[in-house]
């Protein structure tokens, strides 16, 4: 496994938000995790770059388990893309994905703004490299921060609902993107309530509930005919807020 | 008028010949200002108790007493301790240590003020915490602090004329023995302030555009 997730609580004080949660992603798979809100997907994911470092449980990446001493190389390896974009408020799109491979990778200037600018390509923002994250929409943020991740070469993407600060109408442009990626092979973990790109790009939908996760399978299955009455009535919550595309 | 123009014609060239003295004062104080006001401020905001302990007395005790008290402290107190200092040096680090407690306290507010999503942002590509200061906090902190900083700059280039007590022939000393020399106290004090008015306003015309020049582009401030 290229990612292994095991058993990880995490508490908040006396809250137990996490209560043992293990999952696993093979190299070139895409998972998408759904669940009502306060369930603690995003906790989970921050859990594994240790954004927020677990109460107890383990992480590995290619049978290496991460920690404290080696975080700073692993998150080099385990991108994050935040919900709401998080892009280098003083620099331009194009410095923005340049920057991890310049100061991290030791790349010279010009090279990385050169892999900087095939990122750009490969989401579609060749064309705004030279402008800065408030001349640019959201979609367009995120797909910045998306080439931002990919330029790191990571082994793994983790994605905090990528979509769900954005305008409707806006969501469409990065869930294309991130179906170009999970075509490519790149290797993704998505918390989103996007079941249209769960159906398209995910191997498996994992369905969490309260700390748990309530039962994992491939979309066809979870979507049409899921094994728990939770994941059904969550699934027509989802289907009422017309969520389903 | 007639009288002043003359008078003035005739002193400018010696308060003048001090200008060097109290540039000189004022940069060097304010260089070393900001280089302890960043180390001052990263501790008050990244360090372990004993490290914000000791930043934020320091910025304390020169925030809490008088600039001429620390001069005097520096010039006078020091020699019994056997630290000898000339007077242009001794003011230089006097208004320097003092300015550092007041750049701290501007730089630690901006960096405070830049969205907690960039420090995160930093630190999920890889970064550590100084290295996410240094290419992604700093940058966007000391864009924000220029308006204030300047206001300390100012600040700093009047306090350079309070030298003249421990001895610095810095312009208002020199404004002094013209005043003694010509008993033209009211010309020669409205001339030196007439100096300083227009230094204060180059160096505010100056910090403004440089405001300007490395404004983001589309953040309207």
């Amino acid at each position: 496994m290229l990612l292994d997730v095991k058993d990880i609580h995490k508490k908040y004080g006396e809250i137990e938000v996490l209560k043992g949660v293990s999952l696993t992603l093979a190299r070139g798979e895409t998972k998408v995790i759904m669940g009502p809100s306060g369930t603690g997907k995003s906790t989970l994911l921050r859990c594994i770059n240790r954004l927020s470092p677990p109460t107890s449980g383990e992480v590995f990446l290619d049978g290496e388990l991460i920690c404290d001493a080696n975080i700073n190389e692993m998150r080099q390896k385990v991108a994050f893309v935040f919900q709401d974009f998080n892009l280098f408020l003083h620099l331009s799109a194009l410095d923005n994905v340049a920057m991890g491979p310049m100061r991290l990778k030791g790349m010279k200037r010009a090279e990385a703004r050169e892999l900087a600018m095939q990122e750009l390509e490969r989401v579609g923002m060749q064309t705004h490299a030279a402008s800065y994250p408030a001349q640019l929409s959201g979609g367009q943020q995120q797909r910045v921060s998306i080439a931002r991740a990919l330029a790191m070469k990571p082994e793994v993407i983790l994605f905090d609902e990528p979509t769900s600060a954005l305008d409707p109408e806006l969501t469409g442009e990065v869930v294309t993107v991130m179906q170009k990626l999970a075509s490519d092979g790149i290797t993704m973990l998505v918390v989103s309530h996007e079941i249209g790109f769960a159906r398209r790009a995910a191997d498996a939908i994992i369905f969490m509930e309260g700390g748990h996760v309530i039962e994992e399978g491939p979309p066809e299955q979870i979507i049409g005919a899921p094994r728990q009455d939770r994941t059904r009535e969550f699934l027509n919550v989802i289907a009422e807020e017309g969520q389903i595309s | 008028m007639s009288d002043f123009i003359a008078f003035a014609t005739e002193h400018l060239p010696t308060i003048l010949s001090a200008l060097p003295i109290t540039l000189g004062m004022w940069v060097l104080a304010i260089v070393i200002g900001a280089g302890l006001g960043l180390l001052l401020a990263t501790g008050r905001l990244y360090g372990g108790r004993i490290t914000y302990a000791l930043a934020t007395t320091y910025v304390e005790v020169f925030r809490g007493t008088p600039m001429l008290v620390q001069m005097f402290f520096i010039y006078f107190g020091l020699p019994e301790i056997g630290i000898v200092l000339d007077p242009f040096t001794a003011a230089v680090i006097a208004i320097g240590l003092n300015s550092a407690a007041y750049q701290a306290e501007y730089f630690r507010g901006a960096v405070r003020s830049i969205p907690q999503g960039q420090m995160v942002a930093a630190r999920a590509i890889g970064m550590t915490r100084l290295q996410a200061l240094r290419n992604v906090l700093l940058p966007q902190a000391l864009r924000r602090v220029i308006p204030q900083w300047s206001n300390e700059a100012i600040l700093e280039l009047k306090y350079t004329s309070i030298a003249y007590a421990i001895g610095v022939s810095e312009m208002t000393s020199k404004a002094e023995q013209i005043g003694y020399k010509t008993f033209h106290f009211f010309e020669v004090f409205l001339l030196v302030a007439i100096v300083y008015v227009v230094l204060t306003g180059i160096v505010a015309q100056l910090l403004h555009v440089l405001e300007r020049r490395t404004s983001i582009p589309g953040v309207n401030r």
